[in-house]
């Protein structure tokens, strides 16, 4: 008759053996409790960024797929749009919103200055839906319909040219017969976004005023915003059937440098994540040997009445994963409080310039997803159990007649 | 007398270690057998080989050459996992230092090898407090091995050994840290379990005492069995 595995006696065992050495433990608990912590909060920090990163790039008028005329992204202008039907509404799922563009290179005069700028038309209800216009801080008035004579300008814009609500200035662009253009606007109202950079680019008018001064029917862009952004490739390759002769791409395709950060992000957790184990893991074996090799003797015993190799491994094992869960949970704990102690976010508004090119925001606001807790659960444990390899190798070494000879 | 009374059958037993490269002959050709029920002990000065047949026999060394046959299993046979299962089931162990595990109370000690066993926990229960009780510690079954004195503590460990019924219980210097007094309590107890239960005990001793209380002396120098006596009337 084979030796059943007595897992409910191993875990009695193990949880005295480690309360036998209880200021050691204790450490070593406190240890894995701050590691876990810490990896959760850096976690949800990385992971705010993250969601900043994305809204700051969906935000400003890419949104999370774009459909774009073939070679408009390397000439944007009129004679890149497409036609869009007036009665279009796009049918995705997952869909938060959507608008039609024109967007073209332009120039900007007021009586003091001239600025290189991008024209943007828009229609001013959709628009709202779906980019940071939905944001800004607004002195003077928004636009009323895409036929609105007036232009939005940026407040840095407004300093550069000197000018103010209420006063004309001059677009001047390349019409769709590549003729240039130039007509007089009235300033409806000046924004403030959270980058002087969208300040000083964008100019908006309504887009079928664009459109006349272009003297094009035509579109440049139809942009989309999506609930989720797992949903943007099936999105991407709806809006390709629906628009076969013009280009569908997603934010990431738009934006690859963005994109690339986003995804560095992910690496960098398992980095962050990957570091504090290890360190913690030298303590943890460092831990286990100490145990092990105190009770070498009595591992002695055990081997000599009977105790198979395999249960006496499953012991170490089990010492090691049960300070490690015990450390991990209550390390998720402290880091669940540290996140919610910081949930109306970090002020970096002293880096605010600073910040600007990596898509952040002047505040930080932690995220913390279910799926990063679990993966810290899941990987701290596999790190337990790999930590608890080489001592339980150890263990399992012991000859009985050498170890109580001790 | 036919094979199947022996519970221990050794022949041309040798042991040899090497020190240093140095070959040492613990065990140089040791022939004797072991009947169901008997009280042997095993006597000699340091390096007799004593302790090394006892090891042999309960399957903790291995044989350099010969056999060593257990309740009819011959050892050599048995793999490393398979030994551990024939120590678990068969054979019972008292050490000269208890080993009981420190963490565990008297009862739970006593548990412990039925629970390897995978006895229900209802019956090792009962069946640990009824051996304590009549090993005369049922009062301490809660105490842990810390708590307890030394005699108390090889009681203790007696009661492990033997409460699993195994054919054949081995002790190696049981006396070695027990005062005289409480040497004679162990010696005692220890003639009750082979006259009552019938079970087969084989110590390895210096002590003349635990000597006195066995049926049958068998003595060891280098590695030999120089002597076997019989006394009927001892214990």
């Amino acid at each position: 008759m084979r030796t059943s595995v007595p897992v409910k006696v191993l875990a009695q065992l193990s949880a005295r053996n480690l309360w036998r050495h209880r200021r050691r433990n204790v450490m070593l608990l406190g240890a894995i409790v701050l590691a876990v912590a810490f990896v959760l909060l850096a976690n949800s920090l990385l992971r705010g960024w993250q969601a900043q990163m994305l809204d700051t790039v969906v935000a400003n008028l890419t949104g999370h797929v774009k459909v774009l005329a073939p070679g408009y992204r390397d000439d944007p202008s009129i004679q890149r749009g497409f036609e869009l039907p007036a009665e279009y509404q796009p049918d995705l799922p997952g869909l938060d919103g959507w608008t039609s563009r024109v967007r073209v290179p332009g120039v900007i005069l007021s009586e003091r200055d001239t600025r290189g700028v991008q024209l943007v038309g828009i229609d001013p209800a959709q628009e709202l839906q779906i980019s940071f216009l939905a944001d800004v801080l607004l002195e003077g008035e928004f636009l009323a319909s895409p036929a609105d004579r007036r232009v939005l300008i940026g407040a840095a814009l407004a300093e550069q040219l000197e000018t103010h609500i209420g006063r004309r200035i001059v677009l001047m662009t390349q019409g769709s017969d590549g003729r240039n253009r130039e007509a007089g606007y009235r300033i409806a109202g000046i924004y403030r976004a959270s980058s002087e950079s969208l300040e000083k680019v964008f100019v908006f008018t309504g887009r079928e005023v664009l459109q006349t001064l272009l003297d094009s029917e035509a579109v440049t862009e139809l942009s989309v915003r999506l609930v989720d952004n797992g949903q943007r490739d099936q999105a991407r390759e709806l809006l390709q059937r629906q628009f076969a002769e013009q280009e569908a791409s997603t934010w990431d395709e738009l934006e690859p440098m963005a994109a690339s950060m986003f995804r560095f992000v992910d690496t960098a957790m398992l980095i962050w994540f990957s570091i504090m184990m290890a360190a913690l893991a030298f303590g943890l074996v460092n831990t286990l040997v100490t145990s092990v090799m105190e009770r070498t003797r009595e591992l002695g015993m055990l081997r000599a009445i009977g105790m198979q190799p395999g249960v006496l491994l499953l012991q170490v094992v089990m010492e090691s994963l049960m300070i490690v869960f015990l450390g991990v949970l209550l390390g998720i704990g402290a880091g669940m409080l540290a996140v919610y102690a910081l949930a109306d976010g970090i002020d970096l508004s002293q880096w605010t310039a600073g910040i600007e090119s990596y898509y952040m925001s002047s505040v930080l606001v932690p995220v913390l997803l279910p799926y990063d807790v679990l993966r810290v659960l899941v990987l701290s444990l596999l790190f337990g159990l790999l930590a608890s390899a080489f001592p339980a190798w150890r263990a399992v070494r012991v000859e009985p007649l050498d170890a109580m000879r001790r | 007398m036919s094979e199947q009374d022996f519970v221990v059958q050794c022949r041309g037993l040798e042991r040899t270690y090497h020190d240093d490269g140095v070959p040492v002959h613990a065990l140089a050709g040791v022939d004797f057998d072991v009947e169901q029920g008997d009280f042997v002990s095993l006597a000699g000065p340091s390096g007799s080989g004593k302790s090394t047949l006892l090891n042999c026999i309960g399957g903790l060394d291995r044989a350099t050459a010969g056999s060593v046959t257990v309740g009819g299993v011959d050892l050599a046979s048995l793999s490393s996992s398979e030994l551990a299962e024939l120590r678990l089931r068969r054979v019972g162990f008292v050490f000269q230092s208890y080993n009981l595990i420190p963490v565990l109370s008297a009862r739970e000690n006593v548990e412990f090898i039925m629970q390897l066993q995978g006895i229900a926990a209802a019956e090792r229960h009962r069946d640990a407090m009824a051996m304590l009780e009549s090993l005369g510690i049922g009062e301490l079954a809660d105490r842990r091995p810390g708590e307890l004195s030394g005699g108390q503590q090889q009681r203790v460990a007696v009661a492990r050994a033997i409460v699993s019924k195994p054919v054949l219980l081995l002790a190696d210097e049981p006396s070695a840290n027990l005062d005289s007094h409480t040497t004679a309590e162990l010696l005692q107890l220890l003639a009750d379990i082979n006259r009552q239960r019938g079970m087969t005990i084989i110590t390895a001793t210096h002590d003349p005492a635990v000597m006195a209380f066995a049926r049958r002396r068998i003595g060891l120098q280098d590695g030999l069995i120089v002597s076997d006596q019989r006394d009927e009337a001892a214990g």
